[in-house]
């Protein structure tokens, strides 16, 4: 499913089959998760400005809210030369393992603004507001928000995405 | 024999006269006759008791539909059975339509606007599509074991679909129609099977409710209506009217996009506008398929994109009809 849906969003899965994909993705917790991020990856590469303007200051807040307890314990680490119950060394190292999430975080941030920085920059060294033909970018949202507002027998009787793939299209 | 030859010519001129505006006043009346059978049919599809089964056609596309249509008097009711390909059923009171489609362990539910389910295509007042459509005869038929009446709702110009329609000679029903461009069939639909109820019960037109699963609205797409902004509509395609203007919130789009939807009583058309969003590659160009027409361009840093079930050319000029103030 997953593969899936980042194959329609690549523009790579056949249209016929895409409703099930969308509906099953607004109607599943997991799968939309999984939406938001492959669209969120979308967004990236393709050089839209998603990230909130204040998504570095909130990233750093919740680094400073969360390794609160293992702040203390790296603080030990860091005095481990003043550590005179030897027994205490398994519990440095298990501090060690707990303060493992604090760096995946930090490296995880750290890799994801790398990529995105090299993708925009690669963008920006393109031509990045060059338009694209509507023929190779379905605005399949603006379809069913017609759809919405003015259906016709199609959008009653027929798969959301029909009017994408099921007739044959020409582009002119 | 002058004189002779001179009255000779008046009466001659006269009877021209006399023939041409009796074939003018035959013409209105024949004219009127039309549009009178065709405000019946728009009335018999709504407050007629039927059941039946119709096929949808369009493309190499068939959807075989069940319909129950119930007027109580008070209430219109109508449940509309998908057939065949993904199962769904679209439901109608009033002007309130919803399709319901069970997905997997749920049943999704899509809120649609507007009342023009097959067989009530035209809509209630005539007066609209009489500005943009010629009406006529054409010979009789038989569709579904009965008689019915062709007549042609042809466009004026070149910016809407022709309609062929088979009213029964009855009830005024509409039992067939088809949507031609340039002799080219877009879509068809025909009762293969019709009854008319003579108990109606309002009962028989309830959804069915699968208890055993969830029920979520497809409320992907948020709107709410509005009014004006930074843009103007020059010169649009005749007999086109603004019915409505909502905004939008595109699902993973920051920006609100304004709809605003256009209609010529019988075609629909929506014209989206949101300014271009930084890093964004904007569409452009147009694409057909099947009945429906888009077409997109970028004007003043905004994004101009149209939608219709109308020809190439409409969606073309509206798109170029917007600016900026």
């Amino acid at each position: 499913m997953k593969d899936q849906l980042s194959a329609l969003i690549d523009g790579e899965f056949e249209l016929t089959n895409a409703e099930y994909l969308i509906t099953s993705a607004k109607s599943s917790g997991d799968i939309s998760q999984c939406w938001a991020q492959y669209h969120l990856i979308g967004d990236i590469m393709r050089g839209d400005n998603t990230m909130p303007p204040n998504f570095k200051a909130r990233v750093m807040q919740t680094l400073e809210i969360e390794p609160a307890l293992e702040k203390l314990e790296i603080n030990k680490v860091v005095k481990i030369s003043d550590i005179k119950d030897k027994s205490s060394i398994n519990f440095t190292k298990k501090s060690i393992i707990t303060s493992m999430p604090i760096w995946s975080v930090a490296a995880s941030v750290t890799a994801v603004m790398f990529v995105g920085y090299m993708v925009l920059q690669q963008n920006a060294a393109t031509s990045e507001l060059a338009p694209i033909e509507i023929a190779q970018s379905l605005p399949l949202e603006y379809l069913q928000a017609h759809h919405n507002a003015a259906p016709n027998a199609a959008a009653y009787y027929m798969q959301a995405a029909y009017a994408g793939s099921a007739v044959d299209s020409k582009q002119k | 024999m002058k004189q002779v030859f001179k009255l000779n010519l008046a009466v001659k001129h006269a009877a021209v006269f006399f023939a041409s505006i009796t074939l003018l006043f035959q013409t209105q009346a024949y004219a009127e006759d039309v549009w009178t059978t065709l405000q019946k049919t728009a009335i018999a599809a709504r407050s007629l008791n039927y059941s039946g089964i119709f096929v949808y056609q369009n493309g190499s596309q068939l959807r075989t539909v069940q319909i129950v249509h119930i007027n109580d008097g008070t209430n219109e009711f109508a449940r509309n059975t998908v057939m065949e390909g993904e199962p769904r059923e679209v439901y109608s009171k009033g002007k309130d339509v919803v399709i319901i489609k069970p997905k997997n362990d749920k049943v999704v539910m899509e809120k649609r606007h507007g009342q023009n389910l097959f067989p009530a295509i035209l809509p209630s007042s005539l007066d609209t599509i009489k500005i943009s459509y010629s009406a006529r005869l054409g010979v009789n038929e038989a569709v579904s074991g009965r008689s019915t009446q062709i007549i042609y709702l042809e466009s004026k110009d070149n910016y809407r679909y022709n309609y062929k329609l088979w009213v029964d000679e009855e009830n005024n029903l509409l039992l067939k129609m088809m949507l031609l461009y340039k002799n080219e069939t877009l879509e068809q639909v025909e009762f293969n099977q019709i009854d008319f109820i003579n108990n109606p019960k309002s009962s028989s037109v309830q959804p069915k409710i699968d208890v055993s699963k969830s029920y979520v609205v497809d409320d992907a797409t948020q709107s709410s209506h509005a009014n004006g902004g930074n843009w103007q509509i020059s010169v649009l395609p005749p007999g086109y009217r603004k019915i409505d203007q909502i905004e939008i919130k595109v699902p993973n789009k920051n920006v609100i996009v304004n709809q605003l939807i256009y209609s010529d009583g019988l075609a629909a058309v929506s014209l989206f506008i949101e300014p271009v969003s930084k890093g964004v590659r904007p569409k452009t160009g147009h694409i057909t398929m099947g009945s429906t027409n888009m077409c997109a361009n970028v004007n003043a840093g905004h994004q101009i994109i149209v939608i219709g079930e109308v020809p190439a050319t409409t969606v073309m000029e509206m798109s170029k009809a917007v600016s900026f103030k």
